[in-house]
């Protein structure tokens, strides 16, 4: 594919200039006048009730009512993307792609305010929801020139009197199922790789995110996707259900939990009656992430990539860092250090731009990484403040030091902002700890000797592996994203394969003699 | 003054400085030691993969361990860079010779550690004392400033800030005992201190945030409403640095808002620096000196004008973004722009200004340039600072005082693991296709070198 030469990432604001904070402040207010945001029931009156979403650093301020959608309009959803797919699959792939880049335009021109609700909605520090915003601009571009080269088909070998061609075809109605994490890009990548290709889609956002997810279909709308080759199925666990075991979906992408994940792929492989396709799976899940600590390492660079990696959005990253795994060597220097910056943490509302986390994402969330911390009877641990008294959902930045292997901290994904740093004798005895675990999603290593490097980097041990840097913040065409084991399935989003899951290939051999004579 | 013949004063002066080159001392060009390392720095200069591999090696010294991790760290490198450079290989021969390795690695160990003596004046104050003195003796007056560790912890930024005192006060003490020097201790302003420390704000503190200046001024400003206090009473003057742009609105918004409360009005000296190469340097010139006019103090104020000293950093950086860099990629239009804030900030002294201009340069041409310009303006010869850096600078700081003009010599103290990452950004620049010093190494043409930019 010939992306690489073209695409550029989309440029994050420039935060560290004072009139574009005063920009993103005023847009924040702007849209705090226009709240609850409403969005309408895509099928009608809402049976199922309303879905409401709430600031998580200020559970009284209510951001988006939507629909709570049930399993029958799950159906008619499905119904309305199985209709529009004839006329949709058919336009070509120029034209799909163009109404991507106009999606990706509407979306530009209204970054400050979608930055502003992801802040509010997700509880999303400003330089995370703008680098989320333009995530989604990236994945709408990239997957657009993706889409065109996969159009061109492959070239086949090609014999005398015979005439081989391969071209991509669509599959039918996709579901897709989105978390709330990244709540525009996650959503936008998947979404879009569905569309361009020629799929339709019913596109149900997490509960906690509905008016984000909104602002993307309607940026999609107002760009030219039909209504009923794009349909919004806002709502929780019900819809969701029913779209994986409904026989008119083709495929299901899916980004969340693993439990959730696994769960999908076992009901999409039972095939319902009528139903003549298998249903292909793409389902990214969890991570439990590990930073290697070489010996040579410069801590004053590896501490604060790993502050960063573990506490940012308070770790509600399948990205984010959950273990360190030191050389002895440096252990102690490492440790003494990690602390001290922990504690010069800020803790407060994502609006605020001196916060460096904020919430996580409600009070489910909030009981469930508290229920980690209760049951770790290993102290000493490092903690920083939190707000008190603001009824957000604050979970303090937590550092637990050499807990035994046995502990639930080091062996699960607590997706929250708690950190574990074990020591270890070598590197080599960290990439075993590393292949040991569940998950193979990203990785660090901080090291300087090339050696080390080349030796980790060769071994695959997880999908995503960064050296000397944070591990969160994956680029859309830099950095194809992704892992295995239970991480996922692949193929790598924002990356040049992705699309060829939304398609199937079909090939033509012509025979082109006649009567002896080649054509 | 035309603009021709302040050209011809710039070569005349230029000439002059050049001519004083070659009457460095001992710690200068005659030196042995230091015509090898002319000769290494040249051999850099001209194979990049040497230089990143021997850089990499400077870098990683410190955190080395043992001799055997010092050799396998050092091998690597050649290594890797002997897929293009015919010198890493047969360095990289020499350092796998069985035998061999260890007095290699000793003796890369022990020049690394020479060469950072060169740029590090010591571990600390007092054991620079001796260097200081000598400096002062040879007519030059210092500034110093404390290499660590980034502060990205409270205890870390406060054992910078005890430092800082520290530093203070020797300064203090053994400068009392330095002879009286006319030139370094008195301008038209008034008395020059002889006490002279350099602090960064990002040491005091780990709240600095790039979108967040208003952190640090709540954290920072207790340490450095102290150290401005203990200078203001041991008469020295306290220099605050520039870093990255990340941190510029932080450090001038705290440090201007410290200087205007009343207890300073009198004291202590101060100032700040500007980085040339920041396109909107001179907004930041402008915000400056409007400052200066609306807060008169009875001590006058420095501005010291670099070129800057984070142009891969800031170019990287907002590559990485998306954004426009916000330094001149284009090393003439950054020199010219180096010559327009001189000219600026001459103006504004020769205005009545209470502003010291300090032109801190290795470039031959900015400082004739800034000498011709300063008489021009018809200043008198003390009103115009130089400023060069200990190590890179050490001939051009013997050249202006043989000229009879003031230079002060920026000093970086600290320990060896600490200067690390000091030492290989004065290497880099050194060597940097770019770099003046990089043209004098390789003997350009002194006509050449102070040609216009």
């Amino acid at each position: 594919m010939s992306t690489e030469n073209t695409f550029r990432n989309e440029p994050a604001l420039e935060f560290r200039r004072e009139p574009v904070r005063a920009q993103a402040l005023r847009a924040l207010a702007e849209l705090r006048t226009k709240l609850p945001l409403r969005i309408g029931a895509a099928n009608g009156a809402a049976a199922g009730g309303e879905l409401l979403s709430y600031n998580p650093a200020n559970p009284a301020e209510l951001i988006a009512v939507a629909p709570a959608g049930t399993a029958a309009d799950a159906r008619a959803a499905l119904v309305r993307a199985d209709s529009a797919f004839e006329s949709w699959s058919a336009l070509d792939a120029g034209t799909r792609a163009a109404t991507l880049q106009r999606a990706a335009g509407l979306l530009r021109e209204r970054r400050l305010e979608l930055t502003a609700l992801e802040v509010l909605e997700a509880g999303k520090p400003w330089p995370e929801a703008d680098a989320d915003v333009c995530e989604a601009i990236d994945f709408l571009e990239y997957y657009a020139l993706g889409a065109l080269a996969l159009d061109r088909g492959r070239l086949l070998p090609q014999l005398p009197g015979e005439r081989n061609t391969l071209r991509y075809y669509p599959r039918g109605p996709h579901a897709v199922i989105a978390p709330w994490n990244f709540p525009m890009a996650i959503p936008a990548g998947m979404v879009s790789a569905a569309l361009v290709t020629g799929n339709t889609v019913v596109f149900k956002p997490a509960e906690q995110t509905p008016a984000c997810g909104h602002a993307l279909v309607q940026a999609l709308h107002s760009a030219g996707v039909p209504e009923d080759a794009l349909v919004l199925l806002t709502g929780a666990d019900e819809p969701a259900r029913e779209l994986v075991a409904h026989p008119l979906v083709h495929g299901i992408a899916f980004t969340g939990s693993c439990a959730a994940g696994q769960h999908i792929i076992h009901a999409a492989a039972q095939a319902q009656p009528g139903q003549r396709h298998v249903k292909r799976v793409i389902a990214e899940m969890g991570g439990k992430n590990c930073i290697i600590v070489d010996a040579d390492a410069d801590l004053d660079d590896a501490v604060p990539a790993i502050i960063k990696s573990a506490f940012g959005f308070a770790g509600q990253k399948c990205s984010a860092a959950a273990r360190v795994l030191v050389c002895e060597q440096i252990a102690d220097a490492l440790n003494e250090r990690l602390a001290g910056a922990i504690r010069a943490l800020r803790v407060g509302p994502a609006e605020d731009f001196a916060s460096d986390l904020a919430t996580v994402i409600d009070a489910e969330a909030l009981a469930r990484i508290n229920a980690f911390l209760d049951g770790a009877e290993h102290e000493p641990r490092v903690q920083a403040d939190i707000p008190v008294g603001t009824g957000g959902h604050y979970v303090p930045p937590t550092l637990f030091v050499d807990l035994p292997p046995s502990s639930r901290i080091v062996r699960e994904e607590v997706f929250g902002p708690v950190l574990s740093c074990e020591r270890v004798a070598s590197v080599e005895a960290a990439v075993r700890i590393v292949r040991e675990g569940d998950f193979g999603l990203t990785g660090g290593l901080f090291s300087r000797s090339p050696q080390t490097i080349e030796y980790v980097s060769r071994l695959g041990i997880v999908g995503n592996l960064y050296v000397n840097r944070e591990i969160t913040g994956a680029m859309v065409g830099r950095h194809p994203f992704g892992g295995g084991r239970l991480s996922g399935t692949g193929p790598k989003a924002g990356g040049p394969d992705y699309l060829l899951t939304f398609v199937e290939a079909r090939s033509v051999s012509e025979n082109t003699v006649r009567h002896g004579l080649v054509i | 003054m035309d603009d021709a013949q302040l050209e011809d004063r710039v070569h005349e002066c230029g000439q002059r400085l050049a001519a004083g080159l070659g009457s460095a001392d001992a710690s200068g060009l005659r030196h042995p030691l230091a015509i090898g390392e002319r000769r290494m720095m040249r051999s850099l200069i001209a194979d990049p993969r040497l230089r990143a591999a021997l850089f990499r090696f400077v870098d990683v010294r410190p955190a080395c361990q043992s001799r055997t991790e010092l050799v396998r760290h050092l091998s690597e490198f050649l290594e890797e860079a002997g897929a293009g450079s015919e010198n890493a290989r047969r360095l990289a021969r020499l350092t796998s010779r069985r035998g061999l390795t260890l007095p290699t690695a000793g003796a890369a160990g022990l020049g690394v550690a020479s060469m950072a003596h060169r740029f590090i004046a010591g571990e600390d104050a007092q054991a620079a004392a001796s260097e200081l003195t000598s400096l002062w003796e040879q007519g030059r007056c210092v500034t110093l400033d404390l290499l660590g560790e980034a502060t990205l912890t409270e205890p870390e930024g406060e054992r910078y800030a005890q430092r800082c005192t520290q530093t203070l006060r020797a300064l203090g003490q053994m400068s009392a005992g330095w002879a009286p020097n006319q030139l370094l201790e008195h301008d038209g302003l008034g008395p020059l201190p002889r006490a002279n420390l350099s602090v960064k704000v990002s040491a005091l503190t780990p709240h600095l945030r790039a979108n967040a200046p208003e952190r640090a001024l709540s954290a920072a400003r207790d340490r450095l409403l102290e150290l401005l206090r203990l200078a203001r009473d041991l008469g020295a003057h306290l220099h605050v640095d520039m870093e990255s742009l990340d941190t510029r609105e932080s450090i001038t918004e705290l440090f201007l808002e410290l200087l205007a409360l009343d207890e300073f009005a009198d004291g202590p000296s101060a100032g700040i620096v500007l980085q040339a190469y920041l396109t909107d340097s001179e907004e930041q010139l402008e915000l400056l000196l409007g400052w200066l006019e609306q807060h008169p103090r009875g001590a006058p104020f420095t501005i010291r004008l670099v070129k800057g000293a984070y142009w891969d950093h800031e170019v990287v950086l907002a590559a990485q973004h998306g954004w426009r860099a916000p330094v001149f990629t284009d090393r003439r239009s950054c020199d010219r722009h180096y010559e327009h804030l001189t000219r600026r900030l001459l103006d504004a002294r020769a205005g009545g200004l209470a502003l010291r201009p300090a032109i801190a340069s290795h470039n031959l041409r900015s400082l004739a340039h800034a000498i011709a310009y300063s008489d021009a303006l018809g200043l008198a010869p003390d009103a115009l600072e130089l400023q060069v850096l200990r190590g890179l600078g050490d001939d051009t700081a013997a050249a202006i005082a043989a000229y009879g003009r003031r230079v002060r010599v920026y000093c970086p103290v600290g320990d060896l693991v600490a200067g690390m990452a000091y030492l290989v950004r004065r290497l880099l620049e050194n060597t940097s296709n770019d770099s003046f010093l990089a043209a004098q190494t390789t003997g350009a043409d002194i006509n050449l070198l102070l040609e216009r930019p």
